[in-house]
């Protein structure tokens, strides 16, 4: 495979960044798992959806808070959806269906699957992954609706369910500043689900509003350490 | 026959803001429980945590969509308030799961007489359970206040005997407080204490879908906040901070390696105050006395060893228990040989994974560090995908003793460099967490963004006197 | 076994070069304590490598000039290193997510002892009663690549490279490359492959002070440098 970046050369001079949201999501295959920053509109990596849905690549299995489009403005899964490129959706808070629409004509027919499961639950799962756990035992509830077969084991006083440790192939970010080794910092709510899944992805790429060199960035600020990023683009006006 | 007027949604917010005290977060689900943060006060140092990552909020002073970085639960832009901090989704996970959040509040589609609840997201999405948040809160040890409607619009009750949606909670509600009454889910059933003004206990019976038991104290509602004092967290000496700190107890107290990181002032006061038998959580057991680590010469590191030699340790659990050179034994390995201490010696990054667990509600997790070798000698293996992994289970201790650089009075706390390692990892692990510091602030001047350990873990802040050095 | 062969040995800073070539570029490293930490020293030009250290920080410096201590910049050796551009802080939950989750790319290890199917025990040694662990057992199972840098026998001369371990394991089956100062040994599925030895000596020399059986690569050549 060939690098997506221009002008090879040594690839750490040039660090981590990449041209384009297009050619960071390059080498993305048919079947990839990608998790998918954001939360409540923020911190969600538009750009990278959006080079995403023009990809076109489908079979995918998507991992993110929801499809619950904010505003026509905020680029969403939803889009991804609607466009045939998802597979399953594994998400908290599913997808809206107030408004039917063809998120939910992509389930009701079978040709999407969507899973739902508590965030703390998903959260732990992805840090279990990329932190190289296999799983974690965490508190189980009485008339669990998600115990569903998985093992069940007492610790002190209490039950706990075993969750397996969950990784992707992909991680979509959204941070507010990076360096070009790939250090992050978020603002505000935008954080939310992008530094475990940082961690989590095989390959993270984070979309930024603004890329410093090395330094720009003051080190004891840093919320995602570069080891956990891979590509960093910049976000387009 | 006139119908008693409801309570507005803003009087429910007051009085639920009653049950409120300064100290531990309170984690605030969307809707109805968003409007509980425009019940705060300047100083009333409730921190309320949002699903959108923000800790110490309030509601916006600016209009909707002008510039708020922090959302609340639902979306809406909101403002920290000094000595707020942000949060990602993990680090909001571990507080709810490990406790922090001491009062939570949700808005459910119905509660059952037994604290069962069905939230919104049963309703809104037919066939499909979407969690959100609501299952984590309600499942995590925090106490759980329902603010709902008494009834639907149809009329039909929410508070019912069986709840006829599917149940996304079972026993999970504590107080319920709706437009017209409020309910404590007791042992024997719902018990009637306050009803709304206008409205008699019979009013209120008659719209509850279950029997309700009236209190002996059944009182009309109110809605003037409750005053509480924030607890005061700066202590004025070390040994004021640990007085309490029993015999025999299981503590922590960072000491990667060298002079930086370690709590030298806590550990001089802890031998002061003598206590014994105590079980010791730390990367090391004492080698900055022998190996120094940049001690000027002719002078020796406080660490561990003040406390080995006073015959105050019976165990410690470290990775790094002895000096890394054996011609220059530490204070430790010389009470081992002589049989006075005992040691487990766990792998570092089990060891933080396992502190790690211990402050995020986790029980256990597998490993694949030190499998095959004998520090997994009697645990659990288990084979996933072909590579085998070990079992191991969360520690927490009564008290832990750290260092950061600067706190807030809030007990916020930001480290320096590689002093950090354990130390914001043990914060959130002990029922008692003291820190000693450099500098104590004001809140608000720590930027929320760069807040490492949030005010919530910290219960005692100790000012490390600027002539005290890390060595004797 | 212990055939005396007083030819020269390389020494430590020779073992540490031929490491540093085998790092890649733009890549993330640990390395441990003794040999492996002079392998910084000897990184080939035009060549980036981020070192990782379990003290919580990423792009670590190299060591810090007399008089420009600071005690809260140190490595995992506890020496205080210099502040370069770029690094990250972090606490050791994360630190050691970052090596058991294979985000870094190759740990340097010494080592008492690596066997023939790529254990490694480096960690303690009976006598002692006790040993130090530090995060030796998360590096040699989490890093993608172990490489080991020691000596290639004792100072009795047996052996350090055995059949099977007899000291406590600090990780199975995960060394990839053993570089010694007579040799470089790859550990491949049919075994340890013998790549290089150091000038003067020959395979035969070099199995004679080896536990386990090596074959010989096909292009056995000099130490490459």
């Amino acid at each position: 495979m060939s690098d997506p970046r221009e002008n090879s050369g040594s690839t750490v001079a040039k660090g981590k960044v990449y041209p384009s949201p297009e050619a960071a999501l390059a080498d993305i295959t048919q079947g990839a798992t990608v998790l998918i920053g954001g939360f409540a509109g923020r911190g969600r990596p538009e750009g990278l959806l959006r080079a995403l849905v023009s990809n076109g690549v489908d079979g995918l299995t998507c991992i993110c808070q929801g499809a619950w489009p904010q505003s026509p403005e905020i680029m969403d899964v939803a889009e991804l959806i609607a466009n045939g490129q998802v597979r399953k959706l594994i998400a908290p808070l599913g997808f809206y269906s107030g408004s039917g629409g063809p998120v939910a004509a992509f389930w009701q027919s079978g040709e999407m699957d969507v899973e739902t499961v508590p965030p703390g639950v998903l959260a732990e799962r992805l840090r279990a992954g990329g932190a190289g756990l296999a799983g974690v035992f965490l508190p189980a509830a009485p008339s669990d609706r998600f115990l569903g077969g998985k093992e069940v084991r007492r610790f002190g006083d209490r039950d706990f369910v075993f969750e397996s440790a969950l990784r992707a192939d992909f991680a979509l970010l959204r941070a507010e500043e990076a360096d070009t080794l790939g250090n992050l910092i978020y603002r505000g709510s935008q954080r939310n689900w992008n530094p475990v899944m940082a961690m989590a992805g095989r390959v993270s790429i984070a979309e930024v509003s603004l890329v410093h060199e090395p330094g720009g960035i003051d080190p004891e600020a840093v919320i995602t350490p570069g080891i956990f990023v891979n590509r960093v683009v910049l976000q387009a006006d | 026959m006139t119908t008693p007027s409801r309570l507005d949604n803003q009087q429910m917010a007051q009085r639920v803001f009653q049950e409120l005290r300064p100290g531990s977060a309170v984690a605030l689900g969307s809707g109805l429980p968003g409007l509980v943060a425009g019940q705060a006060r300047p100083g009333s140092q409730i921190l309320f945590l949002s699903e959108g990552g923000g800790l110490g909020y309030q509601a916006s002073a600016a209009t909707a969509g002008q510039g708020q970085t922090v959302v609340d639960s639902g979306g809406q832009g909101v403002d920290l308030i000094p000595g707020g901090s942000m949060l990602s989704t993990i680090d909001v996970a571990a507080l709810v799961r490990g406790g922090y959040a001491g009062v939570v509040v949700l808005q459910p589609a119905q509660v059952s007489a037994q604290g069962d609840f069905s939230h919104w997201t049963t309703a809104a999405t037919p066939g499909l359970f979407s969690p959100g948040w609501a299952w984590d809160l309600a499942n995590g040890p925090g106490r759980v206040i329902a603010i709902m409607g008494h009834t639907r619009a149809d009329g039909s009750a929410n508070i019912v005997s069986q709840c006829t949606l599917p149940v996304d909670g079972a026993g999970c509600v504590d107080i319920i407080i709706t437009d017209v009454a409020v309910l404590r889910v007791g042992e024997e059933g719902l018990v009637l204490e306050e009803v709304a003004p206008g409205w008699q206990a019979g009013d209120v019976t008659a719209i509850t879908g279950a029997p309700l038991i009236l209190a002996s104290n059944l009182r009309e509602m109110s809605f003037e906040p409750v005053v509480a004092e924030p607890p005061n967290k700066v202590y004025s000496s070390g040994l004021a901070a640990i007085h309490d700190l029993p015999q025999g107890a299981t503590i922590m107290i960072d000491g990667f390696a060298g002079l930086g990181g370690m709590p030298n002032y806590l550990m001089v006061a802890l031998r002061d105050h003598g206590v014994g038998g105590l079980t010791l959580i730390s990367n090391t057991a004492g080698v900055a006395r022998v190996i120094g680590f940049g001690t000027p010469p002719g002078r020796l590191a406080i660490d561990h060893s003040i406390l080995v030699d006073n015959h105050q340790i019976k165990k410690a659990v470290a990775s790094f228990p002895v000096s890394p050179s054996p011609s220059r034994p530490s204070s430790f390995e010389l009470a081992l040989q002589r049989g006075e201490v005992e040691v487990e010696v766990v792998p570092q990054g089990t060891l933080a994974e396992r502190i790690r667990a211990g402050a995020a509600g986790v029980a256990a997790f597998y490993t694949p560090t030190a499998a095959g070798t004998q520090l997994a000698d009697g645990k659990e293996t288990r084979v996933f995908d072909g590579k085998e992994y070990v079992l191991e289970e969360a520690l927490r201790a009564d008290f832990c003793l750290i260092r950061g650089y600067k706190a807030d009075t809030l007990g916020n706390v930001v480290y320096k460099g590689t002093s950090r390692n354990f130390n914001s990892v043990m914060a959130p692990a002990a029922r008692i967490t003291i820190i000693e510091v450099d500098q104590v602030v004001e809140p608000g001047e720590l930027d929320p963004e760069e807040i490492v350990t949030p005010g919530v873990y910290i219960d005692r802040i100790v000012l490390r006197p600027p002539d005290f050095l890390g060595y004797e | 076994m212990t055939h005396e062969n007083d030819k020269p040995r390389l020494d430590r800073e020779i073992i540490a070069m031929r490491v540093a070539q085998e790092l890649p570029d733009g890549g993330y490293v640990n390395l441990g304590i003794g040999i492996p930490t002079l392998v910084s020293s000897f990184v080939p030009e035009g060549r980036t490598v981020f070192y990782h250290s379990e003290s919580g920080v990423l792009n670590c410096g190299p060591l810090a000039d007399e008089g420009e201590e600071d005690i809260d910049l140190i490595n995992a050796g506890g020496q205080f290193v210099k502040p370069v551009p770029g690094m990250a802080f972090f606490n050791s939950a994360d630190g050691f997510a970052m090596i058991r989750g294979g985000h870094v790319d190759v740990t340097v290890l010494g080592a008492h002892q690596v066997s023939a199917k790529g254990d490694i025990a480096n960690w303690m040694l009976p006598q002692r009663g006790v040993g130090n662990v530090g995060g030796a057992m998360d590096l040699a199972a989490g890093a993608k690549d172990v490489i080991v840098a020691m000596e290639h026998t004792d100072r009795e001369n047996h052996p350090k490279i055995v059949q099977v371990c007899d000291l406590p394991l600090t990780g199975k089956e995960c060394v990839s490359l053993i570089v010694t100062d007579l040799a470089v040994i790859r550990r491949t599925t049919e075994g340890l492959v013998l790549e290089e030895v150091a000038p003067g000596w020959t395979a035969e020399e070099v199995q004679e002070l080896t536990g386990a059986r090596l074959t010989v690569s096909p292009s056995l050549r000099e130490f490459q440098l």
